[in-house]
């Protein structure tokens, strides 16, 4: 109880650093690096604790979470910034489109565009190189012969986008086969694998290099320029005026090859963030101190050594998923474990009730998870509402049935010696339904458990994350190294509470 | 010490018991037989007011308990079932005292209490404290059930077929030890059973009952001696009709 205490504390005490800025970025390596960056370069240049809330989601949830204040800062690019937000579709040369949305985003959200890192990171179509049909194939006009034929990959707001892929057929003039949603980190291996025939790459993307791919030309510029920079909110850069000149000393250092090799680096080779950041920063002189520089051309690291390199980053996040868990579980006991009483004694409202939390478990979680954001943000608040929510059923419903369970007998002879409600309650019902409430409570510590990885989709952090940045950057290692934690972290959390039963039993 | 007056009980349209009226004399220990469904165990269970009456009164000492509050009645009361009703997750020191130590009475007077009570029913305290209901014979449980009724020192005790659940033997064995208790104790005992060689071995007086209503009351010498009429005799043959 009291460690529980203690972590609610940890986490309660994280929400309310004063002088702290919440760096966000979109769900895609170059963009985690790129927050990464500007967090190390804050926290050397200024006094300022910085919060990493990196592989948020798409555009439109990225852009949400800055308005709602609960992200200060992330790297934006000008083209997306003047298509999908402002709506725009008169494509403009780089720098004018620069100064519209510096313009527009001021006047119309509050938020800042500081000067542009130099490269511009636009929309390529990756093919097979070895694929014999794009012989000789340089542009994407020339394809227009055969394009009903062919699947196109893209990532699912891809699809929603005016500057996506239905502008994109009108453009061309052409039609694909099909489209077919992925996410941004599984596109190179599905076009590698033969599962769709074209994708749209990001051209600063280290793995076009790696999976043999070869870019298209958008030959009748139908994309826009996407130069990535720093947008703050403008009551962030009002409050820390100096956080500008900061993240301005980034302006132009870099290119578009660089920004590649970064990503590279990371995605190939399991490089952590955080080495490929403090690379960068200290080769340019912005940071003190000294990195060997062939850091990023480092082989890619067997699991365990891997492992082995990141346990101080693993061992916070398994905390961090301990704690959601915890918490979610402490308050789910509070409602769940009277509910289920309650409905013992009354009958009429187990079915409503039962319905209602019967309906909240089969909300698929990601779709949960979404629905809560508009009314709590992201972070941590909305990933422990969702885990309380899907805790609840195994607690209510174990609760009812193990005291139904109780023999009618026990309860008459209960009665017939004179206890009342509360003590046949409290030395006969509740000691008999134990081992079965303790299962609920085990059934719900295991689900929870499984779902607190997704919550690091909403920026709650945990063991989800490397999950994400995984499966986004091909990197099993990445991947391994928040599920096996996770698995190990539910099967110790059962056995665990196996032990309490057993204990709670005895005494 | 108590009387049933004119009790009459409806479960919806049904008439489970009807103008019941018996008084019970300070130390006598009254049997109900009758066949199943004949209203004895709702008559009983409305001593301790698991069942309330739809009409009547019933007096313990000259009041009526309807005006007493339903708790407070059950405590003075012993009350002992066919199922025997041990809690199974409770040790039979646990099980035996649980009534006292709700009460929050003096560990020590508990104790000396269920010591005492473990005693009376032949079961050792030292060897029998820590074990658990299952680690005991059928026997053993009931004997176990009826130190647990005992436990408040009630003057009344009610017992629900008591010991129907139990192998004919240890029955037998059980209506002796019975016998022998009730005389030690003097207690005022009423007792539901469905057999009438149980209700001659260990009651004072005997209350036929059929469809809610008494047919006779009486001694074993009245019962089999002056039967009131043919349903008494029969159900005396169909009883005791093997010996």
């Amino acid at each position: 109880m009291k460690s529980l205490m203690g972590l609610i504390l940890i986490l309660f005490s994280s929400f309310a650093q004063a002088d702290t800025i919440t760096i966000g970025s979109k769900n895609f390596t170059e963009q985690a690096i790129l927050g990464e960056i500007m967090a190390q370069l804050i926290e050397e240049k200024t006094d300022l604790k910085v919060e990493r809330k990196f592989f948020l989601g798409g555009t439109q949830f990225t852009f949400n979470a800055i308005q709602k204040g609960d992200i200060d800062i992330y790297p934006s690019y000008t083209g997306t910034a003047y298509i999908a937000i402002l709506k725009q579709s008169q494509i403009l040369p780089a720098h004018q489109t620069f100064l519209y949305v510096q313009k527009e985003y001021l006047k119309q959200f509050n938020l800042v565009w500081l000067k542009p890192f130099g490269f511009n990171n636009t929309y390529g179509f990756g093919v097979l190189k070895s694929n014999p049909r794009f012989q000789n194939i340089q542009t994407l006009s020339q394809i227009r012969s055969f394009a009903n034929e062919l699947k196109f990959g893209g990532p699912h707001e891809f699809l929603e986008r005016p500057d996506g892929f239905s502008g994109l057929q009108k453009a061309y003039q052409l039609k694909f086969l099909e489209f077919v949603g992925l996410d941004p980190g599984l596109m190179y291996q599905a076009v590698v694998d033969g599962q769709v025939d074209v994708i749209s790459a990001f051209t600063t993307d280290g793995r076009i290099q790696k999976f043999g791919i070869q870019l298209l030309e958008d030959d009748l510029n139908f994309f826009p320029p996407y130069f990535a920079a720093p947008l703050i909110r403008k009551s962030t850069l009002e409050k820390h005026p100096k956080l500008k000149g900061v993240l301005n000393l980034l302006a132009g250092r870099i290119n578009d090859d660089l920004m590649m090799k970064m990503n590279h680096a990371v995605d190939l080779k399991s490089q952590p963030l955080e080495d490929v950041a403090q690379w960068f920063l200290v080769s340019e002189g912005l940071v003190a101190g000294s990195l060997p520089a062939s850091k990023l051309n480092q082989r890619a690291k067997d699991f365990w050594n891997y492992a082995l390199s990141q346990k101080d980053y693993v061992f916070s996040l398994t905390l961090e998923h301990l704690a959601l868990v915890a918490i979610a579980l402490f308050f789910a006991m509070l409602v769940g474990l009277p509910t289920g009483i309650l409905l013992t004694r009354v009958d009429f409202l187990s079915g409503p009730i039962f319905a209602l939390v019967n309906i909240l478990q089969t909300i698929p979680s990601l779709a949960l998870l979404g629905f809560l954001i508009p009314f709590l943000g992201i972070g941590k608040t909305p990933a422990i509402v969702a885990l309380f929510l899907y805790a609840l059923l195994p607690l209510v419903r174990n609760t009812y049935t193990g005291i139904k369970d109780v023999s009618p007998q026990l309860i008459e002879v209960s009665k017939g010696m004179g206890l009342t409600g509360f003590q046949t309650l409290r030395h006969v019902e509740l000691p008999l339904a134990l081992p079965t409430i303790m299962a609920g409570i085990r059934i719900s510590t295991v689900i929870m458990v499984g779902t607190a990885t997704l919550a690091a989709l909403i920026g709650a952090g945990g063991l989800g994350d490397p999950i994400f940045r995984g499966i986004s950057s091909v990197n099993h290692n990445l991947i391994l190294l928040g599920a096996i934690p996770s698995a190990l972290l539910a099967i110790v959390l059962d056995r665990f509470l196996l032990l309490v039963q057993k204990l709670v039993q005895k005494g | 010490m108590i009387e049933f007056q004119h009790i009459s009980k409806l479960f919806g349209s049904t008439r489970a018991v009807y103008d019941f009226n018996l008084k019970i004399n300070e130390g006598e220990v009254v049997a109900l037989i009758g066949p199943s469904g004949c209203g004895k165990s709702t008559t009983l269970k409305m001593v301790n007011r698991l069942i309330d009456p739809t009409d009547g009164r019933i007096l313990i000492h000259g009041e009526n308990i309807r005006k007493q509050n339903k708790i407070d009645l059950r405590r003075s009361l012993g009350y002992v079932v066919q199922s025997i009703g041990l809690m199974p997750h409770m040790t039979l020191y646990e099980n035996v005292s649980l009534i006292a130590r709700v009460q929050k009475k003096p560990k020590h007077v508990v104790r000396r209490r269920v010591e005492e009570l473990l005693d009376l029913v032949q079961l050792p305290f030292q060897k029998y404290k820590n074990s658990y209901p299952k680690q005991l014979s059928g026997g053993q449980q009931q004997r176990v059930g009826i130190a647990r009724a005992l436990m408040n020192d009630p003057d009344l005790l009610l017992m629900d077929e008591p010991f129907g659940a139990l192998d004919p033997i240890t029955k037998s064995q059980l209506h002796a030890e019975m016998k022998t208790l009730t005389q030690k104790l003097k207690k005022t005992i009423l007792i539901v059973t469905h057999d009438m060689d149980e209700a001659f071995q260990l009651a004072d007086r005997i209350v036929l009952m059929n469809q809610g209503q008494i047919v006779q009351v009486g001694t074993q010498r009245e019962f089999v001696e002056e039967p009131r009429n043919e349903f008494v005799k029969e159900f005396l043959q169909s009883q005791l009709g093997g010996k």
